[in-house]
């Protein structure tokens, strides 16, 4: 949010509140700022009039009700069975039965109150990232506020004087916590539309990283370094629901990292977006970058918008490679260029069912199809249109199409032959002089 | 003259009838052997017998070696046994000496100026008033020899099937090293083809290489075992030559049946041991010798003679002699004496021997307890797990968590329990026929059972 959106918000407040008496509006916002709970709302900003609601693939929003003007809301911090990917269970932390935490969804003015009943083994607190609000709000357990204990139930309540993609988590024993899933998003819509053009499609994703061990049934949160399970909103790829749009739509995409350790440069195929925010809010147009990429640090939040002209199915993903692979071990030998065929057949003497893997690479483990310990998914593989995607964790798809009715899944895109890559036809080959057996070389660069 | 001839005809009666009989000492030997393991024994003795041991020797060793049939075959054909056999021998020469008369003496005097003849026949009768009692004495030391060598044939019984246990364990140990060394010997290997294919440093491949060359050295001398283990029985078997190519193909078996009732063994070993009963023997043997001396200490020799004498003038005198040696010096104190002290010493070496079968007995049956304990636990707890966790490295290694070479040190530690287990088993089947042997043959007092 940038320094002049919070002024002109902070003056619509006091004009709301009644506070704006002739003269000293300056003094008047400083000792408001002092004692931001003494502030009033504004009326509770509706969705579909005020605001159109995001979209959170394979997710939750968090209901609430009307109560004397005020958004309340109920968050239980509990254990919950997640599922990552088919075949991919865990006993993981979040709030009121999902992993991640329901996303919040309310409107700059509003007043909110939040009730946060704890049905942890362990104390917990929630902080409200990147808000502005009183300190004793702010759920830092032992800084802010004393951690709710277990069955307890405490009562957060402030009103927002900012819009923008923002997040809430625990602020207690946060290694713990975190690592187990205790996070979720905090979408704020501006009060009054913004200028430029509205977004027709506005999703949100949350991402995060984990240590779940193929065969275990819980995320470790004492790992640091090999996370081997990352996920778009908890889910890890061929689990991911895909983003789906209609041909010309304006899109946004907000992406919120409260994952333990890694930044994620996160790269959309097809397009080129603009960084329209980050977790301090809009981005100034004049200082928007075109980008493909965008890099997601931990803690922080990035939005990014496009126009979705071309259609087609777009992969969407982190782009370190290690975070489109499921459950790989870490301590895998370098086994490319090997030959094991005469070394397999003697060691099926000892290891009956022992066959040499990862010679090549990692993209046959897609259809090996071996049995695998209960409880894991493969490394990589989902099937798509061509084939099996030899990718896992955070990928997902951004499906365009002409003329869509209903944002259900449409199906693979069929491309048209003309714009498909196909295997090259001889006569094409020999028109265009090129001998698959010779070398072409290549033109030294060297400075004239 | 004629009651003196009827004194003769008595003295031969009593000592005509201590002839040998070889055999004899043997079946009961036989006997005794048989009753406790149930395995005939063979005294070879002559050609004929020869081939006809040699034949049944051949023809257990055809077709693989059972236990059973090892022990059949070195209580026939062991050089050392056979050697113990004929030790009976000598013992029952003593026994047909202890009842012979000492022989008669002839003396023939001449002399020489009227050409007289002197005839006379003098015979020591002491022998005769003592040879019953020296009989009997003799008949209970043979007893005793003949119950301490079926001791020791039932000790080469254990000595067999403890060594046929051993060649099973060698030869299992040895198939297990095998393994291990093809499981050192597949990471070389794929480290090799790693080092080939430029992704490992030479380190890493030298590491590996070292291992599998290091288990080819316990390979090495598992074999070396495995040979020792088979020599030890062609020695208890008496085989060499061809005969020496026998093989034994069945594994260790696990413990059969229930724990054996422990409570009861050591009175069973009082009973039932050949060596305690020996030397039990040797007791009360010594007991009538020291009673028998005690009872003629004042009777010194007394020979008895009958003399004929042809004078030179034609005149023939015959008449009876008498000599009494009169016991005033030598009243055998020193014979007592030394036969007291033996009695003594024997009685200190029975309950020597008491102690030291009663304390085998506890201490083998502590063995055989802690080893059937473990066995178990190989067999229903750790084996499995290690089953378990291959399978699960397997899938793992499916998965692409575990390496290649994680899923081969599985393998070898699987491999390394099932070297203990048939360690363990070794154990058990040694301390088995350990205990069997030290309570002198099956383990229960059931005598209608048959031995294992």
């Amino acid at each position: 949010m940038s320094a002049d959106t919070k002024g002109w918000s902070r003056r619509r407040l006091l004009v709301a509140s009644g506070l704006g008496v002739a003269g000293g509006s300056l003094l008047a916002a400083a000792e408001a700022r002092a004692r931001p709970d003494t502030e009033r709302a504004l009326p509770p900003g509706r969705p579909g009039q005020d605001y159109t609601p995001v979209v959170v693939p394979n997710g939750s929003k968090l209901p609430w009700k009307l109560v004397d003007g005020v958004k309340v809301f109920h968050l239980v911090a509990e254990e919950v069975e997640h599922t990552f990917a088919p075949g991919l269970q865990a006993r993981c932390w979040g709030y009121n039965g999902r992993v991640h935490g329901p996303l919040i969804e309310a409107v700059e003015g509003d007043r909110v109150r939040f009730y946060v009943t704890n049905r942890l083994p362990a104390p917990t607190t929630v902080h409200w990232h990147g808000l502005l609000l009183p300190n004793g709000m702010d759920g830092v357990g032992g800084l802010n506020q004393r951690a709710i204990a277990p069955g307890e139930t405490f009562q957060y309540e402030f009103t927002l004087r900012q819009s923008g993609t923002l997040m809430y988590h625990s602020h207690h024993d946060e290694m713990t916590q975190i690592a187990l899933g205790m996070v979720g998003l905090f979408i704020v819509h501006p009060r009054e539309a913004p200028r430029g053009p509205k977004v027709d499609r506005d999703f949100a994703f949350m991402l995060h990283e984990w240590k779940l061990d193929p065969g275990a049934k819980r995320p470790n949160p004492n790992e640091m370094t090999d996370f081997n399970l990352l996920t778009l909103n908890g889910k890890a790829f061929p689990g991911t629901a895909p983003m789906v749009v209609r041909t010309g739509q304006r899109v946004r995409i907000r992406l919120g990292n409260l994952g333990p350790m890694d930044h994620h440069p996160i790269h959309l195929h097809g397009y080129q977006f603009r960084i329209t925010e980050t977790d301090g809010g809009r981005v100034p147009e004049s200082a928007q970058w075109r980008d493909t990429t965008v890099l997601v640090p931990v803690g922080s939040t990035r939005t990014v918008e496009f126009v979705a002209d071309v259609p087609g199915d777009w992969a969407m993903h982190c782009h370190m490679t290690h975070h489109v692979m499921n459950q790989m071990g870490h301590g895998m030998p370098n086994l490319i260029g090997l030959k094991p065929e005469g070394f397999d057949e003697k060691v099926r003497a000892l290891l009956p069912d022992y066959m040499t893997m990862g010679h090549t690479g990692m993209g046959e483990m897609e259809e090996m199809g071996m049995p695998v310990p209960a409880n894991s998914i493969p490394m990589v593989g989902g099937q798509g249109r061509y084939g099996g995607i030899t990718m896992g964790g955070m990928f997902t798809v951004l499906k365009v199409r002409d003329g869509l009715t209903s944002y259900n899944d449409p199906g693979w895109y069929e491309n048209p032959s003309s714009t498909l890559s196909q295997l090259a036809e001889r006569a094409a080959l020999t028109r265009d002089g090129i001998d698959v057996d010779a070398n072409p070389g290549v033109v030294d660069d060297v400075d004239a | 003259m004629k009651r003196l001839v009827w004194l003769w005809v008595l003295a031969l009666g009593a000592g005509g009838c201590a002839t040998m009989s070889p055999e004899r000492g043997h079946a009961e030997l036989g006997a005794l052997v048989h009753e406790r393991v149930a395995v005939s024994t063979g005294w070879e003795r002559g050609p004929p017998a020869n081939e006809a041991v040699r034949e049944q020797v051949r023809a257990l060793l055809r077709d693989g070696l059972s236990s059973e049939e090892a022990v059949r075959i070195a209580l026939v054909n062991s050089p050392g046994l056979q050697g113990a056999y004929e030790s009976l021998g000598i013992s029952q020469a003593e026994l047909v000496e202890a009842g012979l008369l000492s022989n008669p003496a002839l003396g023939v005097s001449v002399g020489v100026p009227g050409l007289g003849v002197e005839l006379s026949l003098v015979q020591g009768l002491f022998d005769l008033f003592v040879l019953p009692a020296r009989r009997g004495i003799a008949q209970q030391r043979f007893d005793a020899d003949v119950q301490r060598t079926a001791h020791e044939a039932l000790a080469v019984v254990a000595q067999t099937r403890e060594a046929y246990a051993s060649v099973q364990a060698a030869q299992m140990l040895l198939r297990y090293q095998a393994q291990l060394v093809a499981v050192f010997e597949a990471s070389a290997e794929l480290a090799r083809m790693q080092y080939e294919a430029g992704n490992i440093p030479e380190l890493d491949l030298s590491i590996l290489r070292t291992a599998w060359q290091e288990a080819r050295v316990g390979l090495a001398r598992e074999e070396l075992a495995l040979v020792q283990q088979r020599e030890r029985m062609n020695r208890l078997l008496g085989l060499w030559g061809d005969n020496t190519e026998w093989t034994v193909g069945e594994p260790l078996p696990e413990p059969a049946g229930a724990a054996p009732e422990f409570t009861r063994l050591e009175r069973l070993a009082m009973r039932r041991r050949l060596d305690l009963d020996a030397a039990r023997k040797d007791v009360a043997l010594l007991e009538r010798s020291v009673a028998l001396a005690r009872s003629t200490r004042f009777i010194g020799t007394v020979d008895v003679g009958v003399g004929a004498e042809r004078e030179g003038g034609g005149l023939r005198v015959t008449g009876p002699s008498l000599v009494l040696e009169l016991p005033v010096f030598n009243q055998r104190q020193a014979l007592i004496g030394g036969l007291e002290a033996r009695q003594r010493q024997a009685e200190r070496r029975l309950t020597q021997l008491a102690v030291d079968a009663r304390s085998e007995v506890r201490q083998h049956g502590a063995e055989l307890r802690t080893a059937r304990h473990l066995v178990e636990h190989y067999a229903k707890v750790l084996l499995p797990l290690r089953r378990r966790v291959l399978e699960q490295s397997q899938l793992q290694y499916n998965a692409m968590v575990l390496s290649p070479f994680q899923l081969l040190e599985a393998r070898r530690d699987e491999v390394r329990t099932y070297r203990e287990y048939v360690e363990t088993l070794r154990d058990y089947w040694t301390a088995h026929i350990a205990l069997e042997n030290a309570v002198g043959g099956r383990l229960t007092d059931d005598d209608t059972e048959a031995a294992r």
